[in-house]
């Protein structure tokens, strides 16, 4: 029983991926939708793998760095719909780099302060960019809700939701980071149990946000909106003359 | 030392962004009556905008007064602008808690969208104006005449926006999303926008 309870993470993602694909949702997030289907296959390659201890160490490693790379690329699929009317000045452009690059720096410094322990230039790569990826997502995530009172932006649309999931998740693995290389590794399990409770309520937290329909209408050309201004106006004048 | 306070000010801050959108998900969404919307709004002359932004006007000031005259007329003109815009971001945020009432979660409208995309130009715009004119107001470098008296003119572009310019679509854009007012409240709208 105790043993299943590790494969929830991979059940829930089996079911996102059935709601985005009934959703549609892979028209308008293909990142996000790729990272899922990446996710669903990953999982299962590791359950597949688990008794094979040498297979099993490398795809367990090349799995995180698939995880670490589609997690950024979705992160800036998400900043980009949400700031689509900013798109066109240059310093919307430079947003996402720069949070990237805060991440880098934090997680270089990180490593130089409490270097992980793994084998190989390879491994220290990936939890490096991992740790940056991590830091990333804690930190659009946190800029994307400070939007919602400063902007008046509806905190109940999916780009904020899958944001929220990976900085819930990224929020936790951050702590987790951070207090193992305080206390060591004798909360090993506790922490595993941590991230495994963090990670399933992400993807509950996506389940939830692509269960309720949100559909957009493409936005009229600028002609189209300044005849229904004339026409509209045309209306109001000959109401007032009217009466 | 530097690098855990950093970690755990970005920690600390997903924490507290997610006990905000709990906070939003607990919260019951306020009833808007789609008809009082004009009396939550600020009038904005736009006249006087124009003519605050206008560099002609900064020119023939700069001439006709003397460097302290000037000062003082320019530091009057910088404080008529800030409340102006101050209006201008109270509007746009009270036309998005309109909107996201009016329409709701799902099947938003091309109008929804565009009021949203609207109202973050604005936001951003007088965001960064108004930091610029509080920093001006404030340090008065040109009181030591160290620089030059700043020109309003500068502030027509702020964030590389323009703002009359997205005050204007924020206008349009309000228009078309609260078309089904009555015809007297729309024009009341776009006469207090």
């Amino acid at each position: 029983m105790s043993d299943l309870v590790w494969y929830i993470p991979l059940a829930l993602l089996l079911l996102l991926l059935c709601v985005l694909v009934r959703g549609h949702s892979y028209r308008t997030f293909p990142c996000f939708f790729a990272y899922v289907a990446f996710g669903v296959a990953a999982d299962s390659t590791r359950l597949v793998t688990q008794s094979h201890p040498k297979p099993y160490f490398w795809i367990y490693w090349i799995t995180d760095a698939g995880y670490a790379l589609l997690g950024a690329v979705a992160l800036q699929e998400v900043l980009r719909k949400v700031l689509r009317g900013v798109r066109g000045m240059w310093w919307a452009r430079l947003i996402f780099p720069a949070i990237l690059a805060a991440g880098v720096v934090l997680s270089f410094w990180h490593l130089h302060e409490a270097p992980p322990q793994v084998q190989g230039r390879l491994l220290l790569a990936i939890v490096t960019g991992e740790i940056a990826v991590r830091f990333a997502q804690v930190l659009v995530f946190a800029g994307m809700v400070a939007f919602v009172p400063l902007f008046g932006l509806r905190w109940r649309q999916q780009p904020l939701g899958i944001a929220m999931g990976f900085g819930l998740y990224s929020t936790v693995a951050l702590l987790i980071t951070l207090k193992l290389s305080d206390f060591g590794t004798r909360f090993k399990f506790l922490w595993g149990v941590a991230s495994l409770v963090a990670y399933s309520l992400a993807v509950l937290i996506w389940i939830w946000f692509f269960s309720f329909p949100q559909k957009e209408e493409p936005a009229p050309n600028p002609e189209q909106v300044a005849f229904a201004l004339d026409t509209l106006n045309r209306y109001l004048e000959w109401l007032r003359r009217m009466r | 030392m530097f690098l855990a306070i950093s970690t755990w000010v970005i920690v600390t801050s997903g924490v507290l962004a997610l006990l905000y959108i709990l906070r939003c998900a607990c919260a019951r969404t306020p009833k808007f009556n789609l008809n009082d919307l004009v009396h939550f709004l600020y009038p904005v002359d736009l006249s006087l905008l124009d003519s605050l932004l206008d560099p002609a006007a900064d020119f023939a000031l700069r001439w006709s007064l003397n460097p302290r005259a000037f000062r003082r007329e320019q530091r009057r003109r910088m404080r008529l602008y800030r409340e102006l815009l101050r209006r201008m971001a109270h509007n746009s945020i009270i036309l998005a808690d309109f909107g996201n009432a009016l329409f709701g979660e799902d099947e938003r409208p091309a109008c929804a969208c565009e009021l949203e995309g609207a109202v973050i130009k604005v936001r951003l715009y007088t965001g960064f104006a108004r930091l610029r004119l509080r920093l001006w107001l404030l340090l008065s470098l040109d009181a030591l005449g160290v620089v030059p008296t700043p020109q309003l003119a500068n502030l027509r572009k702020a964030a590389d926006l323009d703002g009359r310019k997205a005050y204007d679509e924020l206008k349009i854009a309000a228009a078309a999303a609260f078309a089904r007012l009555q015809p007297a409240e729309l024009d009341a709208l776009t006469r207090n926008l």
